[in-house]
């Protein structure tokens, strides 16, 4: 999306920086609160759970531009783009899966696939933008 | 899909963006139709015969 940007794009973006913006302050208070103030019970899992709320807005960013863009080409690359990110995601899961049964490699953290699925999403962008030209 | 898109353009002096504003699309689909590479749907299709005044036949040109 580094080109001219459609009002849909602007619109994705006007969302998705916000919230990873909130990503960043809600995960350093929830860490800071987590470390400090030794909540129990419900609030424990309320302060535990409290990052993962904007990354589900970026979620949801992603998805509105994808219903909101209304270039057809633009929205065929991204479809495309998503598939290979969704794709890719769910290979390298899959090998660390089994290589971690042998014992091969440690447990990483869940909250790792949403970063993951991003970068292989964004990845793939250029390669099939390209294909059209 | 092979097209006249170009010519078409060309025939009339516009630019991919003109072409691209008066389609309300962007400047990239303008790209990928020329190339062949993307066909455009029904309702694009469309709205391209109608801006030069010529049938979807006359503009694209299937190779089967």
């Amino acid at each position: 999306m580094g080109q001219a940007q459609t009002p849909a794009a602007r619109r994705y973006l006007a969302r998705f920086f916000p919230a990873m913006i909130a990503y960043v302050a809600v995960l350093f208070a929830s860490i800071w609160a987590l470390r400090h103030l030794d909540p129990q019970g419900p609030l424990l899992w309320l302060v535990a759970v409290a990052p993962a709320v904007p990354i589900m807005a970026a979620i949801a960013a992603m998805g509105l531009y994808m219903v909101e863009e209304t270039d057809e080409f633009l929205r065929a690359v991204l479809a495309q783009s998503m598939l290979w990110g969704i794709g890719i995601t769910m290979a390298l899961c899959t090998v660390w899966g089994f290589l971690e049964n042998a014992g091969l490699l440690p447990h990483p953290p869940l909250y790792l696939i949403f970063p993951l699925f991003c970068f292989s999403f964004g990845v793939a962008q250029p390669f099939i933008a390209r294909r059209y030209r | 899909m092979k097209n006249r898109l170009k010519v078409l353009r060309a025939e009339r002096d516009w630019s991919q963006a003109d072409l691209a504003d008066r389609l309300e699309v962007s400047r990239q689909t303008i790209n990928a139709l020329e190339t062949g590479k993307y066909d455009p749907s029904l309702p694009l299709a469309f709205k391209i015969a109608r801006l030069f005044g010529q049938s979807i036949e006359t503009i694209f040109q299937d190779e089967a």
